[in-house]
């Protein structure tokens, strides 16, 4: 479990926070990052949203703590434990109240996405300016007028509306799916890229109300082995290749979200999904649930932290040696790992 | 007048009066929304009294619980009733020469069911652990016992199945009247564009109200008789049972649901632009071409809804396609409207205002739509605070102000009083401009990322400087709360002592105006009307010179019947223009 709370984060910081319900009776193989493997889950529920305290005043107060923008290759002191404590801040840009755009983008395909919407967005603006400016004009013009015409349209007038309306949904509408279609088919469902590429990180992230537990197969290329390297609200990928990821849900549907990866995908019980990605920058995000999940659905928060390629092989092999050592063949609700599923 | 009336204009009342409620009790919800998302966990005022350990502040549980309510009673107990129960019950007998409903005791009997069901949903409020919470989808695993365990949740899954009854029921009945009791003469061509939309949706109402009523009661036995048809995974004891199917059943429901809430604002908008505009409707036939191609693509995009649960690439192409394909009679219906406007004499009445407003607010919700039907743009998209104010212009903003504008002009035929027309304009004009602010600031928000239902969307760092943001959209969403008191004031004031008014304040041609008092008596029409021409003959050149004003009752004769009576070979000839824009 990674979400210690960090040092500015005191226990008085939740006495507002209102209960949560009890946690699952789950307790990680391994805490990379810390050197407890034992942690109780619910001595960890309340960190896992620092600042989240319902009075707002030590909302702010807390963020300072880490400097944002710091790197994480800026202090590599130690791999196991990055400059930007997990679960406790992030790399975003501090944003002005005014600034409205998509969040910063972080990832490798994700400008396709962020062009397509631009362009979208300019065809819509169009079509709004071109609609509301002839209702005002008409309503201006013929406020009252003397005559009104007495047919429903000519022949002609309708075959304009019908070419107009054609028109611009050839344009508007085949624009935005050829566009989507050129992602789907390169990026989002194209999985021969993160299958054939020899440096794809696999990732099973297992949800649960309310955290999201995430399982690297160690160095062993298996999962469900003494090695797996779990880590929980936790994520971390070497910057440049692309990461897998396979997706279940404990109990309820989750929804896993990486905003800054332009990410998204449900995680349903019964089910393994799978998406992926690519960071192209060194920082700490935030990954979010986006499906209502019940009472602390806004408090399953994790960061994904984006390394170097050569810190994060220190950090997977580091933690898998400590996770050896701390696996415990009895504890059968840590082994939920599975087969690694073919696409 | 009894309870148990079967008059459809009696019934429309009672629809009017809960339906009025409900939409009170669904807008206060609202507001808490709005006040937790502008002062995440500080008391409200005036709460205390209902949440007495928080001192009137929500709580994660109280908060899921107004979230869910609030869309719950919006759409099940507010805009469907007002829409179908209120105006539809109301208008589309008058409005297609009837007497009746074909059946009018079952109207009765949705509409108890549909009090029951309403009942139920305020008694949930005071059952321990307090109502649903489990979101208005009632995504499971969520909803069944093991994680939403009250009885609240029970009482409301049942009160769906209540509501959902009675819209299949006024949706049959809806159906077979159109079809079986319009008056003589009243043809398709000459029935009114609010009778097409209604028509259309109580289509869309019998054909998939009933999935929804399947998913629900699959759900209910989950929660009841501990089957386990969505319920999968660690979390069943057997497994076996898939949360998908009920996401695939919710949404074969949920997003023909929308075009129901819209398809009879649609119908209103397009009339009544014809009415003052004072001309016929531009296309008439295509606008309610396009309607019923909405209607007919309305259950085959619904898939759109579950871009990200890891359907297969196959699935989701062919929705995107679908989803796509329904901007295209949408926007030949909008152009219509457009084109109507034009060379027409604009008459800024207060349902006329409301009309335009809701092709405003329907306009901007419909493009930022768009983004959402492609799965890529849906990705960065999809949960955030942009669907919210996407489906809110539409299904909320453009369908409350149709329900005032049918309101505002259906309100002397239906009680015999003018509203006041200025403060009935302000209501309009301030809820048009201020639901631009709400849902306006909502699109903004969900674009920078803003995630739906977060109680404190603030905990992460890359929404934190949304705050000035949504305090401004809570700001409006407050003072559009306010502008109610406008109508309400207006309302009080008109019942008690409004102006009366005569059979046709509007001077237009259509059958409850032209051939019944204000309000019409028990049976409507007697005789029965015999319907001559369609619904919008406005400015037309031969009235004028023979009767001198612009408009012409639908069954009225031309003093000189002979040279006017319209054949049907008329709408066939290219060379009559007149005939068309249901102006025959």
């Amino acid at each position: 479990m990674k979400v210690l709370p960090a040092g500015s984060s005191s226990g008085a910081l939740f006495a507002s926070v209102p209960p949560s319900s009890p946690p699952p009776a789950h307790v990680p193989a391994v805490a990379p990052g810390t050197s407890t493997t034992d942690t109780p889950r619910d001595a960890l529920v309340p960190a896992v949203a620092p600042g989240t305290s319902t009075t707002d005043a030590p909302r702010d107060a807390l963020v300072p703590a880490v400097a944002p923008g710091t790197s994480t290759t800026d202090a590599p002191r130690d791999a196991l434990v990055p400059a930007v404590a997990p679960g406790t801040s992030t790399t975003d840009t501090p944003r002005d109240a005014l600034t409205l755009s998509l969040p910063e983008d972080a990832s490798t395909h994700g400008h396709r996405i962020d062009e397509l919407l631009a362009s979208s967005h300019r065809f819509d603006a169009v079509l709004i300016a071109v609609a509301l400016g002839w209702l005002v004009l008409a309503v201006w013009r013929f406020h009252q007028a003397k005559q009104a015409a007495s047919d429903g349209g000519t022949r002609r007038s309708r075959a304009w509306v019908l070419g107009l309306a054609l028109g611009a949904f050839a344009v508007v509408d085949g624009s935005l799916l050829l566009g989507s279609e050129g992602y789907l088919r390169d990026v989002l469902w194209n999985f021969h890229v993160p299958a054939e590429d020899p440096r794809t990180v696999r990732i099973e992230i297992n949800a649960h109300q309310w955290s999201w537990e995430a399982r690297y197969a160690g160095a062993d290329g298996r999962f469900g082995t003494p090695d797996d390297v779990v880590t929980w609200n936790d994520l971390r990928v070497p910057v440049g290749a692309p990461v897998w990821v396979q997706l279940v849900s404990t109990d309820v549907v989750h929804g896993f979200s990486l905003p800054h990866f332009r990410v998204k995908l449900d995680a349903i019980p019964g089910r393994v999904n799978q998406t992926w990605f690519q960071a192209a920058r060194e920082g700490a995000w935030e990954a979010a649930c986006y499906q209502h999940c019940g009472t602390s659905h806004y408090r399953m928060r994790g960061v994904l932290t984006a390394m170097s390629p050569e810190s994060y092989a220190t950090w997977l092999r580091e933690a898998g040696k400590q996770a050896t050592q701390a696996y415990d063949a009895e504890d059968l609700a840590a082994h939920w790992g599975w087969e690694w599923k073919a696409p | 007048m009894s309870l148990f009336s079967s008059d459809h204009k009696a019934v429309a009342r009672r629809y009017l009066w809960s339906g009025l409620g409900f939409l009170l009790l669904g807008g206060l919800l609202a507001l808490l929304i709005r006040w937790q998302w502008a002062y995440p966990g500080q008391p409200v005022p005036g709460l205390a009294w209902a949440l007495p350990e928080s001192r009137g502040a929500l709580t994660p549980p109280a908060y899921t619980a107004v979230f869910t309510m609030h869309g719950l009673i919006m759409i099940f107990f507010a805009v469907t009733p007002l829409l179908f129960g209120a105006l539809g019950h109301f208008v589309l007998p008058l409005s297609i020469g009837a007497r009746g409903l074909a059946f009018p005791r079952l109207s009765v009997v949705g509409f108890w069911l549909y009090a029951l069901g309403g009942a139920l949903v305020l008694g949930s409020f005071a059952v321990r652990l307090g109502p649903a919470s489990a979101g208005w989808t009632s995504y499971p695993p969520l909803s069944t016992p093991a994680f939403t365990p009250g009885l609240g949740q029970t009482l409301v899954t049942v009160a769906v199945l209540c509501a959902g009854a009675s819209a299949f029921l006024y949706g049959l009945n809806f159906i077979v009247t159109v079809v079986r009791c319009r008056a003589p003469g009243m043809t398709w061509g000459r029935l009114s564009l609010t009778v097409w939309g209604l028509f259309f949706a109580s289509v869309l109402n019998v054909l998939f109200v009933p999935v929804l009523a399947a998913a629900t009661a699959l759900l209910l036995m989950d929660r009841l008789l501990g089957t386990q048809f969505f319920i999968a995974g660690a979390a069943a004891v057997g497994g076996g049972g898939d949360p998908v199917v009920y996401q695939h059943l919710f949404w074969l429901f949920g997003h023909p649901e929308v075009y129901i809430l819209i398809l009879p604002a649609w119908g209103m908008v397009g009339d009544f632009v014809a009415f003052f505009s004072r001309k016929p409707a531009h296309g008439y036939r295509l606008t309610a071409g396009a309607m019923g191609t909405v209607t007919a693509l309305s259950g085959l995009v619904y898939a759109h809804h579950l871009f990200t649960s890891g359907m297969s690439p196959l699935l989701g192409r062919t929705f995107m396609v679908l989803t796509l394909l329904i901007s295209l009679p949408a926007e030949v219906m909008y152009l219509n409207w457009l084109m109507t406007l034009w060379r027409g004499s604009v008459r800024l009445t207060s349902p006329m205002l409301a009309a335009l407003s809701t092709m405003i607010v329907f306009g901007l919700g419909g493009i930022t739509g768009l983004s959402l039907g492609a799965v890529a743009t849906d990705v960065p998209l999809h949960g955030t605070l942009w669907v919210v104010g996407h489906f809110h212009l539409t299904m909320g903003a453009a369908s409350f102000l149709a329900v005032f504008a049918g309101l505002y002009f259906w309100f002397p035929k239906m009680f015999g009083r003018a509203l006041h027309e200025g403060l009935a304009k302000a209501h309009v004009l301030s809820s048009a401009v201020l639901f631009l602010g709400v849902f306006g600031g909502q699109l903004a928000a969900g674009y920078a990322g803003q995630l739906r239902r977060l109680y404190d969307p603030y905990q992460y760092t890359y929404l934190k400087h949304l705050l000035p943001l949504n305090q401004w959209t809570s700001a409006c969403a407050f003072l559009l709360g306010a502008a109610q008191v406008l109508f309400i004031v207006n309302l009080v004031w008109t019942l008690a002592r409004g102006r009366a008014v005569g059979a046709n304040p509007w001077k237009v041609g259509t059958l409850e105006w032209t051939c019944a008092p204000s309000p019409p008596p028990a049976w409507n029409y007697d005789p029965v009307p015999e319907v001559l021409r369609g619904p919008h003959a406005l400015s037309q050149p031969e009235v004028l010179a023979q009767l001198g004003r612009d408009w012409m009752g639908q069954a009225e004769p031309m003093p000189d019947a002979a040279e006017t009576e319209p054949g049907p070979v008329d709408a066939e000839e290219p060379g009559r223009v007149s005939t068309s824009g249901g102006a025959a």
